[in-house]
């Protein structure tokens, strides 16, 4: 069975920016390489140089702890410092989502959406305050770690798109039926009284409550949307640093095969 | 003064004192404190990073990357990780004089 590479729990432990993640395990690499070959002209196998070279740079769990806490964002430290680093994510994602939620209902109970259309409203107001969640999650993790690794990063972005879907879809749902349910007692007004002494019925108030409801779903889903490209410069970024830390192992993997081929051919022509 | 104060300061002097020498790469400091101390220090299990990038932030070295593709990176010292040295190698040597002279003293007595 194929080992893992000495570094591969170095970069899957360490949670700072990819970018520095890549630096430090190129940095003990380079260390690992040039102690083996300096280990080894004074005398030792290849396999023992190799594994005291190992033993010597490769970072244990403490160290990586210190690396981490030295290469955190500014954020990050000062949570580190006050011992907060998970209550802030816990806190400010909470706030985020309250708050977006309170603005969504106070804007559509505000603007008079009627009672009738609760059954959409709350869940319209529920999936804003999640879009508010999911974003600030993602945006604080990138605060206080610095890191947001591939697999975390395509499953908040599933979540969010699935939520912006939902928002419009509970908005477009939402004003269909406030239309349902007001213009229809409206047009039978209009049917009874032609020319009563009320005038127009109030026709426009209906459609801006549809509107209400329509564009709070719009906007919701647009706020996702800006959202989440506030962040993708930097997630462009950290992608392209992990995409030259997967190269890196890759690498590293080709070179240890060929070892291994050459150790066995090696075995093979009854080499010691 | 406590004693993970105590080994922190020491091991900063240690790369501080090794980087005076001239630039060298990580594992050649950790060699070299090694081999110069007779063993009495070491630098194991990448202790010495966490160290080499505090110092770094905090101004006393800087370090360069050399080369395409394979890089590797070279630490300096600078003006004020010279004068750190100085200033903490002085301090240092007061303690362990202090320290020494209470033990010989307790020993006489």
């Amino acid at each position: 069975m194929p080992r893992d590479h000495p570094l591969k729990r170095v970069e899957r432990e360490l949670k700072v920016a990819p970018r520095r993640r890549l630096d430090l395990i190129e940095e003990v690499d380079a260390d690992a390489r040039a102690m083996q070959a300096e280990l080894e002209r004074r005398g030792r196998t290849p396999r023992q140089a190799r594994r005291a070279a190992l033993r010597w740079v490769v970072p244990t769990h403490k160290a990586l702890e210190e690396l981490e806490a030295r290469h955190a964002p500014r954020l990050g430290r000062w949570a580190r410092a006050a011992g907060w680093v998970d209550r802030a994510i816990v806190l400010g994602v909470a706030l985020a989502a309250t708050l977006a939620g309170l603005i969504a209902v106070v804007a559509m109970y505000g603007s008079g959406v009627p009672d009738v259309a609760a059954f959409v409203t709350w869940p319209l107001a529920v999936v804003i305050a999640a879009i508010a969640a999911n974003l600030s999650w993602a945006a604080i993790q990138l605060l206080i770690h610095g890191d947001l690794r591939p697999l975390q990063r395509r499953s908040l972005w599933n979540r969010h798109a699935g939520l912006v879907v939902a928002a419009v879809a509970l908005g477009a749902l939402g004003a269909a039926w406030v239309g349902r349910v007001t213009l229809g007692p409206l047009e039978l007004l209009r049917i009874s009284a032609p020319e009563g002494p009320m005038g127009e019925p109030p026709v426009w108030e209906a459609v801006g409550q549809m509107a209400t409801v329509a564009g709070t779903g719009l906007a919701a889903a647009v706020f996702g949307l800006f959202g989440w490209l506030v962040l993708t410069p930097r997630l462009l970024t950290d992608e392209e640093a992990e995409n030259r830390i997967a190269d890196f192992f890759a690498e590293a993997r080709r070179h240890l095969a060929l070892a291994s081929d050459a150790g066995l051919d090696h075995e093979r022509k009854g080499g010691p | 003064m406590q004693q993970s104060t105590l080994s922190k300061r020491i091991n900063e002097l240690l790369v501080l004192a090794v980087l005076g020498h001239g630039p060298a790469h990580g594992y050649q400091i950790a060699l070299s404190v090694e081999e110069r101390t007779g063993g009495a220090f070491s630098f194991q299990h990448g202790t010495l990073y966490p160290i080499l990038h505090r110092l770094e932030a905090e101004g006393r070295l800087r370090s360069e990357w050399h080369g395409e593709g394979r890089r590797r990176k070279t630490y300096h010292l600078t003006a004020a990780g010279r004068a750190e040295l100085a200033a903490g190698a002085a301090e240092l040597e007061r303690q362990f004089r202090a320290l020494f002279g209470l033990i010989r003293g307790t020993h006489a007595a």
